[in-house]
């Protein structure tokens, strides 16, 4: 998500604030209230309201003079929808988000389904086995596992589609007003056709995309709430244009054409023109209300459908979650090449083998009683089936194929599927991950890269709203030079429960903030002394420069009402509610004036110009009429822009007394922002006026004017003072923090905040430590930065003599980085990007402070392109959109910012710390469980094709199966496919409690120890060996004896299931009843099949296993291969546990023998993390 | 919850009041937390060391009982394709050709021989599980007279002259056709006839339910090719043993199979006359043809095989027992000890 803040000083400005410019813009615009209305009033049409993440750039001004296009536009009639849709066919109001009906479910369905190569690989080989000559298998047999995973798949498709439409149906049938022969009468939601005129109430859902027409507000307000379509909960201010908000629909016909895009996906953009009474007026993002919002605060509001049912914004941005593969499963297909390697090896050696054998007989294929080609039966004498020995290769090599095809473990895909969502479900279902504050469970939105949150070596994190809880709190302040507040311990100060009585009622701010009791005496004591009069002008400052609206919130005391601040800055916010703490609350604001009751005292201010906070000048103001006829200026903005147009000369030492006070805030780690004011002369006044009108109604380049009246407003400032605002780390953060550290991840931490209070909160969350060496690099130019860089490269080298990677992990002296934003923008446009990366590589914290939101993705790429490590981002803004998109895994917090970024994530959850249980927990398992699987998987294909093969020696290279063909087929479904995807599910290595004791177990992911290249060949080797002891323990035994094919088939069977299961048992670390079941019974099962399968008169193994069974000889042969078969591994196992045990092995006899001590110690002291923080 | 457990002592008793408050939170259960119950063996040296050692206590005395069973089998095996051609005619045209088949092989009889001495024929080289092979049947016609015509997947055999084969296919087509009579010079009387029973030579399961009471040979070698032996048309299936037994296809390309049982007990230098028709053509692909003579014990036949992997496995066990149990005393190492995790060890680098 681009936004516009690029370069901002986030003092003030997450992404959120920028849309608080367009909003409360267009109120001082569209409403009314002094005499900025009526000079706005008269050029409305001409405005374009910018709202949203296209409003920064300027020249985006110009475009509504633009004729839309013809073809680019729909034309809507107002209250005429017959005509609206007469010449295009506009989607109706009912949606479908199911994706088929019951006609085109199988199609659809299957054509879905073979999008997957693997299936396709299933279907040509089942095809191939149709054809006569190739015929390996029994038609019905070959088919059944495609038919199987199919059918598996499609029931699942058809259950979810099942609930989609049971929603769809609820949504359709839901029941709006809908204006009909002049009344407003109910319809259902799917009847609603574009060109109706609505009727929403209060509390009521926006069935379509509306461009607002009238509201119960004499000035057009209505305030929408957006929590389903972007999850931001606060309210958002909409507007009716002057020329719909007179008419009421009932009584006047409402003729008008609204001419507007097409259907879109940005939800903070539109577009449109309407021509109404002959008048042409343009529209814009805050004339529209989008379908799925929520009308508040406002008793009723009507509207036109412009964009229905699928055309409107928030279907079309009902895209799905966004598909990653995981690297574990890239590194697996390259284990895949080897193995269809081995599968054409195995080919090619048969079919070459069949073919000398053909030529050495060829003299005597005709006679030989059990080739013979000849056929006589047709008459005349014929080859039968046999088609020269070239031909007669070829078909063998096919033949093979279609034989050996698991050795291409296609089922190991569904099973990795299926695995996925059983962690999916635990990690869902994990207690520990639900976050209570906003009862946000733990989501999982990306099903295939579980397995890459095991083996993260680099975590990208936002701070704002990610570390910290984004919920700001008045700290202190420094009023005049005088610093109030900051110092103080906790206990002298006290809550303040400041209210006042409004018409007998009892107004509240729904916050209480710790006050300063000095200052609340000098404020209660007004603005007669000198001292008062600074504190009075610098709550007034925080009360009036700003954009929040007062709501009134009832209580469950009918007397008593709440005061909700609601704005789209959390400072702004904070801001608010400690000026009211301090008596001086904000009551009403419309466009045109705000009441403040100060101490007790009502006073109605006109506001009579507000410049926007932009990024360019980092400050806001506001111009307000006070009641005493004077008007005053107010300004507040970051300390950097203030300071510019402060004046100086006025108090030298306020001056230099704020900027000590701003430092140690700072310091603190607190945000702060810089308030001045200064009283406007009559003319001034009339002089800004004028121009603040030009430039309000300029039609090209607006924005620019209005910056440059700013300008000329904004200076010669008195300092009124400074704020230092908190924003409280997230529970539990500094652990979490450690922890990561610990385990060998590399955090980066990317802010907007300034260097200092980005390192002092980098040291209250414990990111820095004092024994870490820190490099800043802080440089105004090319040339500086790369030489900074290259010094602070060749401090690293000189710190860490060897190679750096073991020394980090073994925690000798770690190096924090410290680089900002303008550094890297030199960084990352060049040449620089390999320095930095190489420094990068030597620190174990990097600091990245003043950043933008496009450069988080720039550093993300950075590493991600330059390494194999995973790179993990967290956030929780749509700033961070872009970063978490990036990054191999993107992880969203669901917090205070809206859904952006949990739209966008991979994983969302609650808080930080979860982080901790996520990677070095579920992540660790996730890994270690798919990775055995893969190879495991590996391991049970091959030795049934070995075994296969060893037998075609056996058959002069024709491939008769000794196995019967539904055992060969069920092999992968019934007889060993349980209990992998069983222990795949559920097996723990070690227990919670240890991985987050001992987080540098984490780096078994890192290393990747559960699956490379060294332990698949080591399997390989295993199952070759497994697969010569299974194939000719039987063949030497029953050598000239009058063994038949079906009962020595029938063995091998039954030796290689229970081989393959007793390998699998062998190797689970946990035993619960569901391994056991599992396990135990799928050998059972397959004793139970081979059963059920041989008393099946029509085949010709009939009977045999009974046979087999009875003789000792049988049981021998099983008992033998099994332990001869399994013993080389037992005893490597046994070997290396005792002589080069790995981590994970010893903390589990640790977990079992109860060796590593102070266990106790270590749970309570991980509490905070993994559970209830005692704070 | 059960606070003793061991991995679920995190989860103090404030987590279950705050999931009543609470219908969002995931509802707890050992299952869904992954903390069921569970055992988790380690290996320990005990462990390792009680393995092999039971593997090896186990393994070494039965493979000793196999080697002894295997040993105690008296086995006659006599190869006779290439003795009873004469001299100056390949094997082949002598097969292919008019000539008398007799053939007269004696056969002296190593060691007592309790009865039942099974009579087998064993033929090598012979793809009885080649894939053209084993396909060219038709069980469901074997199975049922009704299904007389179904012989759609017996080709090349499935028909001669415009009518079905019965029973049709390659492997009924081959039917072995050697035959054996023997006597004996047993009791000092020369020339004792003994009687080799043929009845019961095939499986019980087969003759029941797999060959038809009401299934009679017909059309049955009337091909221009003569494959092997002749069936009585008058006698159904299942009571066609040699075919049942041939039709059971042999899983290795060396094979026996089952001609008959002698039902007297043969005592050590007895000699027995085999007097055989050497009528089946195995001149043509190499094919070697073999008559055994066989006692049996409850291993099978004679087969040192799984005896001696068996004594093999045992005795490598017992010598693993031992050299892990001096790896464990030579080096030992505390299981769970702190100080081998990687961290722990030389905190400068591994």
């Amino acid at each position: 998500m681009e936004n516009s803040t690029a370069g901002a000083d986030s003092i003030m400005m997450k992404s959120s604030s920028i849309r608080s410019i367009s909003s409360s813009r267009s109120r001082a615009s569209g409403g009314g209230g002094g005499s900025v209305r009526e000079v706005s009033l008269g050029d409305l049409g001409s405005k374009a309201v910018r709202y949203g993440s296209r409003g920064a750039d300027s020249e985006g001004y110009g475009t509504s003079q633009k004729e839309i296009s013809d073809e680019d536009s729909r034309i809507v009639y107002l209250s005429d929808p017959e005509k609206t849709n007469e010449k295009f066919e506009f989607s109706g109001n009912s949606i479908r988000t199911a994706k088929y009906s019951f006609v085109t479910f199988l199609p659809r369905n299957l054509f879905e389904q073979f999008h997957r190569v693997a299936y396709i690989y299933f279907l040509v080989i089942a095809i191939l086995n149709q054809l006569p000559m190739l015929a390996v298998f029994g038609r019905g047999a070959s088919i059944l596992p495609l038919a199987f995973v199919l059918l598996v798949t499609a029931v699942k498709d058809a259950y979810e589609d099942y609930r989609r439409h049971r929603s769809d149906r609820i949504e359709n049938n839901r029941l709006a007003l809908v204006l009909l022969d002049g009344k407003f009468q109910e319809k259902k939601w799917k009847d609603i056709k574009v060109g109706e005129i609505i009727k929403i109430s209060s509390s009521g859902t926006i069935p379509c995309d509306m461009v607002l027409l009238s509201t119960s507000d004499p000035t057009g307000v209505a305030y929408i709430q957006t929590i389903n379509l972007d999850g931001e909960s606060n309210l958002k201010t909409r507007y009716a244009k002057q020329e719909t908000q007179m008419k009421i629909p009932e009584r006047d016909s409402i003729n008008g054409i609204i001419k507007c895009e097409k259907p879109n996906r940005n939800i903070y953009g539109f577009h449109a023109n309407m021509e109404i009474d002959g008048k042409r007026v343009s529209l814009g993002p805050s004339n529209i209300i989008l379908r799925g919002c929520e009308l508040k605060n406002t008793n009723w509001a009507i509207g036109v459908a412009v964009y229905a049912g699928r055309e409107t914004k928030a279907m079309l941005n009902n895209s799905g979650a966004p598909s990653k593969r995981s690297r574990l499963e890239t590194r697996m297909n390259r284990e895949i090449i080897i193995l269809s390697i081995f599968l054409v090896t195995l080919c090619t050696l048969v079919s070459i083998l069949a073919g000398f054998w053909l030529r050495d007989h060829k003299d005597e294929l005709n006679t030989i009683p059990f080739y013979r080609k000849l056929d006589f039966s047709e008459g005349e004498v014929e080859d039968y089936n046999y088609y020269g020995w070239g031909l007669e290769i070829v078909f063998t090599f096919l033949m093979c194929v279609i034989v050996y095809q698991v050795m291409i473990p296609i089922s190991l895909y569904i099973s990795m599927e299926l695995v996925r969502v059983g962690q999916a479900y635990f990690m869902i279902q994990d207690n520990r991950m639900y976050d209570e504050n906003s009862k946000a469970r733990f989501q999982c939105r990306a099903l295939n890269i579980n397995e890459d949150l095991g083996q993260i070596k680099y975590v990208f994190s936002d701070k704002t709203g990610t570390l910290t809880e984004n919920k700001m709190e008045f700290q202190c302040a420094s009023i005049s030079g005088v610093d109030y507040g900051s110092g103080k311990s906790d206990s002298q100060e006290e809550i303040a429960g400041y209210s006042v009585q409004v018409e007998r009622q009892v107004l509240r701010p729904k916050m209480k903030v710790k006050v300063d009791p000095v200052l609340l005496n000098i404020s209660k004591k007004g603005k007669h002394s000198v001292e008062g009069k600074h504190v009075h002008d610098f709550f007034l400052a925080l009360a009036a420069c700003n954009t929040i609206v007062p709501l009134a919130v009832e209580t469950s005391d009918p007397a008593v009402k709440l005061v909700e601040y609601q704005g789209e800055s959390p400072d702004e916010q904070a801001l608010v509610y400690a000026a009211a703490a301090y008596g001086f609350m904000l009551i009403e604001r419309t466009s045109g004036h705000i009441v403040i009751d100060v101490q007790g005292e009502r006073q109605r201010c006109n506001v009579l110009g507000l410049h926007e906070f932009d990024s360019d000048r980092k400050r806001m103001s506001v111009i307000i009429g006070c009641p005493d006829g004077t008007v005053k200026v107010f300004v507040k903005g970051a300390d950097t822009s203030m300071f510019g147009v402060i004046d100086k000369s006025l108090n030298q030492n306020v001056v230099r007394a704020t900027e000590l006070h701003l430092h140690s805030y700072s310091s603190m780690g607190l945000r702060t922002l810089v308030m001045g004011m200064r009283e406007m002369s009559a003319s001034e006044f009339e002089e800004w006026q004028s121009s603040y009108e030009a430039a309000n109604s300029a039609v090209i380049g607006r924005a620019a004017l209005l910056r440059k009246v700013a300008g000329n407003v904004e200076k010669n400032l008195t300092i009124l003072g400074a704020s230092g605002i908190e924003d409280k780390l997230q529970e539990g953060v500094p652990e979490a923090i450690e922890s990561l550290r610990v385990a060998g991840i590399k955090v980066w931490v990317l802010t907007g905040d300034k260097q200092e209070t980005a390192i002092s909160i980098g040291y209250s969350s414990k990111l820095l430590t004092n024994s870490m060496t820190q490099i800043v690099i802080n440089n105004k130019s090319r040339e500086s930065c790369k030489r900074s860089l290259e010094a602070a490269l060749t401090r690293c080298k000189s710190l860490m003599p060897h190679n750096s990677e073991e020394n980090i992990e073994a925690g000798a002296s770690q190096i924090a980085l410290i680089i900002d934003g303008t550094s890297l923008v030199y960084v990352l446009d060049g040449e620089l990007e390999e320095l930095l990366f190489q420094l990068a590589s030597y620190c174990s914290v990097v600091l990245c402070c003043r950043v933008a939101p496009l450069q988080k993705a720039g550093i993300v790429a950075l590493i991600k392109n330059r390494t194999d490590d995973m790179t993990l981002a967290i956030g929780d803004g749509a700033n961070d959109v872009s970063m978490i998109q990036m990054a191999d895994v993107g992880i969203g917090i669901s917090g205070q910012e809206g859904r952006q970024a949990v739209m966008a994530s991979d994983f969302a959850m609650g808080q930080f710390r979860f982080l901790v249980p996520l990677l070095l927990v579920h992540g660790h398992w996730n890994y270690q469980r798919i990775g055995y699987m893969i190879l495991y998987n590996f391991y049970r294909n091959a030795i049934l094709v070995f075994v296969l093969f060893w037998y075609a020696l056996f058959t002069a290279f024709t491939l008769t199966t000794a196995l019967t063909d539904w055992s060969s087929m069920l092999y992968s479904i019934i007889y060993t496919a349980v209990p992998t995807i069983v222990v795949g599910i559920l097996d723990k290595d070690l227990s919670r409690v240890t991985l987050l004791k001992y987080p540098q177990l984490y780096g078994a992911g890192q290393r990747h120890e559960s699956y490379n290249k060294k332990l698949f060949w080591v399997t390989m080797i295993d199952t070759l060996w497994q697969s010569i002891v299974a194939f000719f323990v039987p063949v030497l035994a029953y050598r000239e004896s009058e063994v038949d094919i079906s009962s020595i088939g029938d063995l091998w069977t039954l030796a290689v299931v229970i081989l393959v299961n007793v390998h699998l048992a062998m190797d689970v670390i946990r035993w619960s009843w569901i391994t056991h079941a599992a396990i135990w019974g799928s050998i059972v099962a397959t004793f139970i099949c081979v059963m059920v399968i041989d008393s099946l008169t029509f085949l010709p193994g009939y009977w045999a296993i009974f046979h087999a069974a009875g003789e000792a000889k049988f049981w021998l042969c099983l008992i033998s291969i099994t332990i001869a078969a399994l013993a080389p591994r037992f005893i490597v196992k046994a070997f290396i546990h005792h002589v080069r045990p790995r981590d994970i092995q010893v903390a589990r006899e640790g977990e079992k023998f109860r060796t590593l001590t102070d266990s106790q110690t270590a749970e309570i002291e991980m509490n905070p993390i993994v559970d209830h923080p005692q704070r | 919850m059960n606070p003793s457990s061991s991995s679920t002592v995190v989860v103090g008793s404030d987590e279950t009041t705050s999931i009543r408050r609470n219908s969002n939170r995931p509802k707890y259960s050992r299952f869904t937390q992954q903390e069921l119950p569970a055992c988790k063996p380690i290996l320990t040296p005990k462990w390792v060391i009680s393995v092999f050692l039971i593997v090896g206590i186990v393994f070494i005395p039965i493979g000793v009982v196999s080697l002894l069973a295997s040993r105690d089998v008296v086995e006659i095996i006599d190869r006779y394709d290439s003795v009873c051609v004469p001299k100056n005619i390949s094997g082949v045209d002598y097969i292919t050709g008019n000539l008398d088949k007799t053939c007269v092989r004696s056969l002296i009889v190593p060691k007592k021989m309790k009865q039942p001495i099974y009579v087998y024929y064993q033929l090598e080289n012979y793809y009885q599980n080649h894939r053209r092979y084993v396909k060219s049947r038709s069980d469901q016609q074997l199975r049922s007279s009704s299904k007389r015509a179904d012989v759609g997947s017996c080709e090349p055999e499935d028909r001669a002259n415009g009518q079905p084969i019965v029973p049709c296919g390659l492997i009924a087509w081959s039917l072995f056709n050697d035959t054996y009579s023997f006597t004996s010079n047993r009791g000092g009387n020369a020339n004792t006839s003994l009687v080799v029973n043929k009845k019961g030579i095939a499986w019980k399961s087969d003759r029941d339910h797999k060959f038809g009471k009401d299934v009679f040979p017909s059309n049955f070698q009337k091909g221009p090719l003569i494959g092997g032996g002749k069936l009585d048309e008058n006698v159904s299936l299942d009571k066609q043993e040699d075919l049942i037994v041939w039709m059971r296809t042999a899983a290795l390309p060396t094979f026996r199979k089952l001609y008959g049982k002698i039902e007297v007990d043969l005592i050590a230098g007895d000699v027995i006359n085999v007097t055989l028709k050497n009528n089946y053509n195995t001149y043509s692909f190499d094919g070697k043809k073999k008559l055994v003579l066989s006692t049996t014990r409850w291993i099978g036949g004679k087969n040192d095989f799984l005896g001696i992997a068996y004594l093999t496995v045992g005795g490598l066990c017992f010598f693993l027992a031992m050299a892990f149990t001096v790896v464990y005393l030579v080096k030992p190492r505390q299981l769970g000890d702190p100080t081998y995790l990687s961290w722990n060890r030389n905190p400068g680098g591994n």
